[in-house]
């Protein structure tokens, strides 16, 4: 596309030099860090009382300490703190222009708006996709650190595989982010948007209509009991896809098209 | 030659109020075109309309004989611009900013940021975070912006705004030199009538939407009004006498003020009643209404 990497260029500089990097960074980081930190208690719950880092042990007595629930409990957080996480990025990296009142200097360029959009959209894709691969490299490391039992390649390997697959599905979803940043020129309406979705995809949930809704679709693929998780539906995959195609399509519209005041 | 910018009964309204309405510019290449207006008058909207930014409820806009397209599209690569107050990314130094602008713009050449830094002066700031210029050298690098691509056509919106004197003589001084050496096309919107008088070749005033008058600057200078001004140490008695005389006096801030042809062309038959009365003038000078008197008096504006 006419303009893509000069675009992309830019929007990596801005990420780079901006404190929302090492700021998601260090809040995915939390995901493994308290994972390995359930763990380690879960593994002799009498130390870790000695040690004051709880006070009763009953509460958590139901679950074990290895590497299933480990990466169980890592697929569940990814789920949930991603889905906020992404959408904040997303949200950044279009509502920022509006509420640094930069948009107005992307419009009028021989770098076609659809090449500048094309580039948020593929740094959101690139930034997310590290941060997921930051918490699968922190989570094993922690893992090891708190030397649970339980371990396998294939038990690694498909953790992972579901993990991007998390991050993947949520990724896709955030097109819609992108569009209320555009439309309400800020953050407050993306953000607004990304809590609606997360609620809704709890009551989506409680009511069974999980795999019809979009934004619960990511959640399907987190075991609570421990259980296999079967592949997602096709009829899940393509309303997430649906999802991400429109909210794509409506972005570029609105960029192409809209007043920009 | 095609004109550098040319709209055809442009008219933008938000819901029931019209911020433009039928307005059909034309301005020529190499021309600095001062585009006059109060605030609200609609200025920035013209501009936000001609580069695209907004689409027009009716009329069109052709710059550099392109159509500005419904899509954004338009000669963008040989039109900088600078539209409302400058912003810049505030977490990258004003080289970055400017680094952007050159590859977004295209431009090849990686001088071409140095360059622009320092024709804008900004040398000493180039490595410093743009969240922390002054209102003045965030100006600069807007401007700094719009001219490093070396564009045929400058569409700035108040370009003087934020500058000290000094920087407002410089700019003035960079964009006369951009259309003397190069043949730029400036468009520049202001509400500062001084800056417009001291630059423009032409210049269009814009009121409540509407294009109220387009003028050559001899033009505007010689429809500027002519008056006689008078001071005396009792002004009250010197109005008397001359309204004895048949003149039609205006008292006004310490002077008094005549506007007729027969006290411009005979200011010592003036003197010579105002002597008679016992009130001799101490000041007797036929000025020119300024720009401001005028363009309130064009606008209906109080003076």
């Amino acid at each position: 596309m006419n303009g893509f990497a000069p675009a992309l260029w830019a929007e990596a500089l801005k990420a780079r030099r901006s404190k929302v990097l090492p700021l998601t960074a260090a809040a995915v980081m939390i995901l493994p860090v308290v994972d390995g930190l359930f763990m380690f208690i879960l593994k002799d719950p009498e130390r870790a009382k000695s040690m004051g880092l709880i006070n009763t042990k009953a509460q958590i007595t139901a679950a074990v300490a290895d590497w299933p629930t480990f990466f169980q409990v890592l697929l569940m957080g990814t789920a949930i703190a991603g889905a906020i996480i992404f959408a904040f990025i997303a949200a950044w990296v279009f509502g920022r222009e509006h509420s640094d009142r930069t948009a107005k200097e992307l419009l009028a360029l021989p770098t076609r708006r659809e090449a500048i959009v094309a580039a948020k959209l593929a740094l959101i894709a690139i930034w997310t996709l590290g941060l997921t691969l930051l918490i699968f490299v922190v989570g094993l490391g922690v893992g090891a650190l708190a030397d649970i039992p339980g371990g396998s390649a294939a038990l690694i390997r498909d953790s992972f595989g579901s993990l991007l697959a998390i991050a993947a599905l949520t990724l896709l979803l955030m097109p819609f982010v992108a569009l209320f940043a555009s439309a309400g020129r800020g953050y407050l309406l993306p953000l607004g948007w990304a809590i609606l979705t997360i609620a809704a995809a709890q009551i989506s949930g409680v009511l069974g209509w999980a795999d019809w809704f979009p934004w619960a679709v990511p959640g399907l693929l987190v075991s609570l009991t421990g259980a296999a998780v079967g592949p997602i539906p096709a009829h899940s995959l393509i309303i997430v896809l649906l999802a991400f195609f429109i909210g794509t399509i409506a972005t570029f519209i609105w960029w192409r098209a809209a007043d920009q005041a | 030659m095609s004109p550098a910018i040319e709209t055809n009964a442009l008219s933008k309204s938000y819901g029931s109020v019209r911020a433009v309405a039928g307005v059909s510019l034309r301005v020529e290449r190499g021309e600095i075109y001062g585009f006059l207006g109060l605030n609200g008058a609609g200025k920035t909207t013209t501009i936000r309309a001609l580069l695209g930014m907004i689409k027009p409820s009716a009329g069109s806009v052709r710059l550099l004989d392109k159509e500005i397209g419904p899509n954004g599209r338009g000669p963008w690569r040989q039109v900088g611009h600078l539209v409302e107050q400058p912003t810049a990314y505030p977490e990258l130094s004003v080289r970055e900013n400017l680094e952007i602008a050159r590859r977004l713009q295209g431009v090849p050449d990686k001088r071409a940021t140095d360059k622009a830094i320092e024709r804008l002066g900004l040398s000493a700031y180039a490595g410093r975070k743009a969240g922390g210029l002054s209102t003045g050298n965030l100006q600069r690098l807007g401007l700094a912006r719009a001219l490093l691509h070396e564009p045929e056509l400058l569409i700035l919106d108040e370009p003087a705004s934020g500058l000290d004197p000094a920087g407002v003589v410089e700019i003035r001084k960079l964009l006369e030199r951009l259309t003397k050496e190069r043949g730029t096309t400036v468009f520049m919107s202001s509400h500062i009538l001084t800056e417009v008088d001291r630059l423009a070749t032409r210049i269009g005033i814009i009121h409540d939407g509407h294009l109220l008058e387009e003028l050559e600057h001899d033009q505007l200078q010689a429809l500027r009004a002519r008056r006689l001004e008078v001071q005396t140490r009792d002004l009250q008695a010197a109005q008397e006498a001359l309204a004895r005389s048949g003149y039609a006096v205006i008292v006004n801030e310490g002077a008094l003020y005549l506007h007729e042809g027969r006290a411009l062309e005979a200011p010592d038959m003036i003197a010579m009643i105002l002597v008679e009365a016992g009130v001799p003038p101490t000041r007797l000078v036929v000025t020119q209404e300024n720009l401001e008197e005028y363009f309130l008096r064009l606008t209906g504006g109080a003076a």
